[in-house]
């Protein structure tokens, strides 16, 4: 048996050097800060670094006169180790919920191993609201650009609001607290040789989550500033993971979701402030290059998937010029349950099904973006309430379809 | 008189004869046969059953395989093609078992040949099935990947892919039933080969500034992807 502890935060890294040194020492800091009474561990899940990220865990140190705490009463193990199973993510998380379960944590939170944005109040913000609130589960709230997570805005957090009736913004942000129960939970599901051991496992969280009815709230964080990707190269393969994972949980819950109707809000923790962001560069030509080639090589799939009368919008759509191109929200709408329908009657192989979706994804997210370039944050946020309304009105549609 | 009633009367015999001789085993024959027919009845009617019962149309429907059904034209549900298929192929079974008992030499080494040639028809009719499956299949995921990739070319590329991979299929079909295997061997290289060293010559030769534009234009873009939107 391991030695117990209360507190239990995972870091999973891969090739990390970097950035992970201070988000170690942010999550050190914030243990010893807010939590001096506890005690911790810090969990490093590494899929086989070779940049020295584990050395950078090791020696990362905080001055904590520096940060105004006198007397930290235990200080936090750090215990780097390496995860199995498919490389990923999800392989990562599933090895420190096994170490929260086995050290009998109370509270547990994730944290991404990139961060640049990360301060010690975030580990408040994420246990906290487990250990002293009760509840099972913690979401981050951010704030980000309004051009930043959009297959967020446009397909995960719609979908998941309609569906499971919970107002959960950032289903898939990336950091998480729980509690100890909610990891035995996780633990015992098997979906580890899934897509949920890789990019699926933040969906896969919030989802069984709300749909097993554990308490659920989120918190607010500030700015989610992180090591820069290459969002082009592995958007389908991004895609196909969020996406197909999300379609798998509507199959499972579909017993739940069904009997939903409308969403309400959840607890919110933290306090709301703007915080000036970094522009976005975005480069919609290509997004509308790649939405008409669709139109034109995947002319088969889309009519077979949406259907003669949707597919003549969105051709019409393909002969706009690139400024007045607008998709509706009520078509992508359709255009998203079309697909999950189509996904849940196995119409197409999985990968294939979701990866014709992109092009579609790309110019719905071409269409926002241009229509909010002249809008403040408020005003594309709107936009994507809107949307989310729409996809609660389309419900019976979906459902009358499901069968 | 009597030499010529005879005459008539002997070849008569003989046939009489011989058809006496013969009557058991057209009778075997025509016993082989309606046995076979309620044999290969009651089996499409199982396989009809089974087939419903593991949803093989919706596998078919979700391999592409109802689709190339509709190109070629045939609309019958999967599941009534292979039934009846496996009808008609026990039906054609029995006929050369019900022939053989007629102890014929000339059909009895036409039906010994066609038995030893049915596991190589048998063989060149799955891999051209699993083939075009396959062929299929990879030509859409080349169709869908480029699209994605952003490329003008999405369409030709996947067909290319199909194109070649069902001349394999096809050389591996015929290759199997043994038609002039040399000739089918020395067309699949020269065609094959012709093939790979025209896209050789063409992209190489032909298409050194287009492919000049795309790698500059690829920098460009890589180079504008940094800062690009965050998707998730």
């Amino acid at each position: 048996m391991a030695e117990s502890t209360d507190i239990v935060i995972g870091i999973p890294s891969y090739n990390n050097a970097k950035t992970i040194g201070h988000v170690v020492r942010a999550v050190d800091a914030g243990l010893a800060k807010y939590f001096p009474d506890k005690k911790a561990v810090i969990v490093n899940s590494d899929g086989g670094s070779t940049d020295g990220t584990s050395e950078v865990i090791k020696n990362a140190a905080i001055d904590h006169n520096a940060l105004l705490i006198q007397h930290p009463l235990s200080m936090a193990h750090r215990i780097t180790t390496p995860y199995h199973g498919i490389p990923g993510k999800g392989s990562a998380i599933r090895t420190v919920f096994q170490m929260a379960v086995d050290m009998g944590a109370s509270a547990c939170a994730i944290v991404d191993s990139d961060l640049r944005s990360i301060t010690p109040e975030w580990i408040e913000l994420l246990i906290s609201p487990v250990l002293k609130e009760g509840n099972d589960f913690v979401a981050p709230l951010y704030d980000r650009h309004k051009f930043d997570g959009t297959i967020t805005n446009s397909i995960v957090y719609p979908m998941t609001r309609a569906f499971y009736g919970k107002r959960i913004r950032q289903p898939i942000g990336g950091e998480f607290g729980f509690s100890g129960n909610m990891a035995e939970f996780y633990l015992k599901q098997d979906v580890w040789g899934t897509d949920v051991a890789r990019f699926g496992i933040d969906i896969w969280m919030t989802t069984e989550a709300i749909a097993n009815d554990f308490r659920v709230c989120q918190a607010f964080l500030g700015a989610k500033i992180h090591d820069p990707k290459d969002p082009g190269s592995d958007l389908s393969e991004m895609l196909v993971q969020v996406v197909s994972s999300l379609f798998d949980l509507t199959e499972k819950h579909s017993d739940k979701w069904k009997e939903v109707k409308g969403s309400i809000d959840v607890p919110t923790f933290g306090f709301r402030y703007h915080v000036g962001l970094e522009h976005v560069k975005v480069n919609v030509g290509r997004m509308l290059g790649i939405f008409r080639a669709g139109l034109d090589n995947l002319d088969k799939i889309w009519l077979d998937v949406i259907g003669a009368g949707d597919f003549g919008e969105i051709k019409s759509l393909g002969t706009l010029p690139d400024k007045e191109f607008r998709f509706p929200p009520k078509l992508w709408t359709r255009v998203v349950f079309d697909y999950a329908i189509a996904y849940h009657k196995k119409r197409l192989a999985p990968q294939h099904l979701i990866k014709s979706l992109v092009p579609l994804y790309l110019g719905k997210t071409a269409s926002f973006i241009m229509e909010a370039e002249e809008m403040t944050q408020e005003g594309a946020e709107a936009q994507i309430e809107q949307l989310c309304l729409e996809f609660e009105e389309n419900k019976e549609y979906l459902i009358k379809s499901w069968k | 008189m009597e030499g010529f009633l005879n005459l008539i009367l002997e070849p008569i015999n003989e046939v009489y004869l011989k058809f006496k001789g013969f009557f058991p085993n057209l009778l075997a024959m025509l016993t082989i046969i309606i046995i076979g027919v309620f044999v290969a009845w009651l089996v499409k009617a199982v396989l009809l059953k089974f087939f419903k019962a593991i949803k093989l149309d919706i596998w078919c429907d979700r391999m592409g395989f109802t689709a190339l059904l509709r190109k070629a034209d045939i609309w019958s549900k999967p599941a009534d093609i292979f039934a009846v298929a496996a009808y008609w192929f026990m039906i054609i079974g029995f006929l050369m078992v019900g022939f053989s008992a007629l102890n014929i030499q000339a059909i009895d080494s036409l039906v010994s040949q066609f038995f030893l040639y049915l596991p190589r028809a048998f063989s060149a009719v799955v891999i051209l099935l699993i083939g075009y499956m396959v062929a299929g299949f990879l030509g859409r995921a080349v169709l869908i990947a480029a699209v994605n990739s952003g490329l003008h070319y999405a369409k030709l590329l996947a067909e290319a892919v199909r194109l070649l991979l069902t001349v394999l299929i096809l050389a591996m079909a015929l290759e199997q039933l043994q038609v002039a295997p040399s000739i089918v061997v020395a067309a699949f290289s020269i065609i094959f080969g012709g093939i790979v060293i025209a896209l050789a010559i063409s992209f190489g030769v032909a298409g050194i500034d287009p492919a000049r534009r795309m790698i500059e234009s690829g920098r460009e873009e890589k180079k504008e992807q940094k800062g690009d939107v965050e998707h998730v």
